[in-house]
């Protein structure tokens, strides 16, 4: 048991902060202000991905075969924490280089990999996430959009809902039930889908949250090869635990919140809150949770690193990265006052970009579930 | 990064169990609470074990680790101030046992009655006493821990420890507060899942109903956070020197800081989950959540952690 970073580590991520003071450009802030769905930022990731993957950073977590260094999962997590800290540059690719990619290589067809892979390790393509719908939210295996085999095609019909990204993104990674007669987790398949397919409609919800952040997404009679199919037919839910398992930990939120706190300290500090006891309290109150978010994520790398099967450690790192978002969003309104009231303020910008923390990915609730059975061991019923 | 046990942290965390599951225990803490009384037993072994000089041999995780099982056992010795803060202060030959004592200090202090030796943190100065067995009379306390008042005159005595020592000995003081409440969660913790699995109500175990499981859930996650916060910080005594090395006294006052809080949240949970059995000293749970607010006593408590954090982050506040 030890908590160093090797030299190597270190030095990496000195590297990482170089690259970042170097390749953004003096207004990333107005660029990332509505999130890594926003118009300007996405623009910016593929400019941005292409230059990581010319350093060889954006896939070297991957096995060298697929184009990658195969380096270890913590030289990948310092990537993350640097990248989210600083408002995702990659964008939605963040997605596809954590989860998506890693899906395809265990999953794909030999087609698929030489199709997606390439493409994915130079940074120059989008993906979006077809999983929620109007009826299967956090009881994702009540989805029922469709897939039907007609010859050699598949016959999608149905809606999703909350798709971020998809308003650019070229590919939609989809969860469909292909057996009509089937129930809860059997009977669903994984496509892979060009957005550009006739009858995908896409309509934006607007929302509190920023521009561009929730969609529903619209298939009538999408016709796809069979070849899109990811994985084996009606056997989909493996590949949407096994793409879960890393998408859980994949946003390092600790970190944005963190640096966010840095922030709003030094505000204090300039307006002379520091003489108030309540606003020390609340700062290190909020300090403390983003350390603690911090700690446990870096359990779940430990594990992933050591190639242990998935834990409940994931569900206790997700719901503290939650609330450590959460806290500063709501300590930046208390702050800064009646200045965060004005859309895109600093204060407001963070309060929405933490907003949907407990929601996104996974309700809370149902981590706390699976933390109580398998953490805790209480009984279903 | 490791965050599993070494082959040789393994072995002495393995010692530690054995030498624990012979000389302590709840049953034995009830029994020795009942008095009031030190347990000399349990503090020889541990000499007898070499346990004492484990910060120097190993290194203050390995002291963390010690402090973290004597609480999940509820050890009534004062260990955190012997394996942590003497060494980190250079005083490992201060006879024991040791109390820890703010000059400022009103009210009980956990081991005092006990003590043959008194660490007195007074601002910028830390000082050492020496106590005689009639030194500290002993206090009556319902908080787990043998407990002793002391003279104000004594809090204003002793020898001044070299420049720094205030610091250090603030530090491991703190990091040992940190320590043993997580050890002391952790058997709240499980004292209350084991209880949630076998109590039946409503013709179920109460522990399949999710009102319950939500709230021990949310305990689960501030003790692990606590856990690994505290592990961290007691690694980074033994790396301090390195280059790039965080503050050790931010993460120490980090780790207290969300540990002791938590502590608050376990201990009412905890025992709302329990219903009246826990209240009672037939049942164990007491036996650390009582604890807990002993160890949220000390150092100014969470608001005293907080503040000494948001110092060392963001540099000294204003009056």
């Amino acid at each position: 048991m030890e908590f160093g970073w090797s030299q190597e580590e270190l030095r990496h991520r000195r590297e990482i902060r170089d690259f970042l003071a170097e390749e953004l450009p003096e207004d990333w802030e107005e660029i990332s202000q509505h999130g890594p769905g926003g118009d300007s930022q996405a623009a910016f990731s593929k400019h941005f991905c292409a230059r990581m993957a010319a350093r060889g950073w954006l896939t070297q977590h991957w096995p060298e075969e697929f184009g990658g260094q195969a380096a270890p999962p913590w030289r990948h997590a310092i990537v993350g924490e640097e990248m989210w800290a600083i408002g995702e540059p990659r964008g939605a690719q963040y997605m596809n280089v954590n989860w998506i990619g890693p899906a395809i290589m265990h999953y794909g067809s030999e087609a698929q990999k030489a199709e997606h892979l390439p493409r994915i390790s130079a940074g120059d393509v989008l993906w979006c996430q077809g999983f929620s719908e109007p009826e299967a939210g956090s009881d994702l295996a009540a989805l029922r959009t469709q897939a039907l085999r007609v010859a050699d095609e598949y016959v999608i019909n149905g809606s999703k809902i909350w798709t971020s990204y998809c308003n650019h993104a070229d590919f939609m990674i989809l969860l469909v039930r292909t057996d009509p007669e089937s129930r809860r987790q059997r009977g669903i398949s994984v496509l892979l889908v060009p957005m550009q397919t006739p009858g995908i409609e896409i309509r934006e919800i607007p929302s509190v949250v920023g521009e561009r952040y929730f969609h529903e997404v619209f298939f009538s009679d999408v016709h796809v090869p069979t070849q899109s199919l990811l994985g084996r037919e009606n056997e989909g839910w493996d590949v949407v635990a096994y793409a879960l398992q890393y998408e859980r930990v994949g946003a390092a939120r600790y970190a944005r919140a963190a640096l966010t706190l840095d922030r709003l300290a030094e505000i204090a500090g300039d307006r002379g809150l520091l003489s108030d006891p309540i606003v020390v309290d609340r700062l290190g109150e909020a300090r403390a949770l983003c350390e603690a978010a911090r700690l446990l994520t870096y359990r779940v790398i430990d594990l992933r690193a050591k190639g242990s099967p998935p834990t409940a450690d994931t569900q206790l790192a997700r719901v503290l990265g939650t609330r450590a978002d959460n806290a500063i969003g709501r300590l930046a309104l208390d702050l800064l006052g009646p200045e965060a009231l004005e859309y895109g303020s600093f204060a407001d910008a963070n309060f929405r970009m933490a907003m949907t923390a407990g929601v996104a990915v996974g309700a809370t609730e149902v981590q706390l579930n699976l933390i109580a059975s398998r953490f805790l061991g209480l009984p279903r019923d | 990064m490791d965050f599993d046990p070494s082959d040789e942290q393994r072995a002495v965390l393995e010692a530690v169990e054995a030498l624990l599951e012979k000389h302590a225990g709840p049953a034995r803490a009830i029994a020795l609470a009942a008095d009031g009384a030190y347990d000399e037993a349990l503090d020889a072994a541990v000499r007898a074990a070499g346990f004492e000089g484990i910060a120097e041999e190993m290194g203050y995780l390995e002291a963390l680790l010690l402090v973290e099982a004597f609480a999940r056992r509820a050890g009534v010795v004062a260990l955190a101030a012997r394996v942590l803060v003497a060494p980190r202060i250079g005083q490992s030959d201060l006879p024991g046992p040791i109390a820890l004592v703010r000059a400022d200090h009103v009210g009980p202090i956990r081991f005092a009655a006990q003590a043959r030796s008194l660490l007195i943190l007074d601002g910028d100065c830390a000082r050492r006493l020496d106590l005689g067995c009639e030194d500290c009379p002993a206090v009556v306390s319902n908080f787990g821990f043998p407990m002793g008042r002391v003279a104000p005159e004594s809090l204003r005595a002793g020898r001044e420890l070299p420049p720094g020592s205030a610091v250090r000995l603030r530090d491991a003081w703190r990091l040992g507060l940190a320590g043993e409440s997580v050890g002391c969660m952790e058997s709240c913790l499980s004292q209350t899942a084991d209880y949630l699995k076998q109590r039946r109500q409503f013709g179920r175990a109460i522990g399949s109903f999710q009102a319950v499981q939500h709230r021990l859930a949310e305990c689960a996650i501030e003790v692990e956070a606590s856990r690994w916060l505290t592990r961290e910080a007691a690694h980074l005594l033994d790396r301090e020197d390195l280059p790039e090395a965080p503050d050790v006294s931010e993460a120490i006052a980090a780790a207290a800081a969300f540990a002791l809080n938590a502590a608050d949240r376990v201990f009412s949970e905890t025992h709302q989950l329990s219903g009246a059995i826990g209240f009672t000293r037939e049942h164990d749970l007491h036996v650390w959540s009582m604890r807990l607010h002993a160890l949220r006593q000390e150092l100014g408590g969470v608001g005293g952690h907080r503040r000494a954090l948001v110092e060392e982050r963001w540099g000294r506040l204003e009056a």
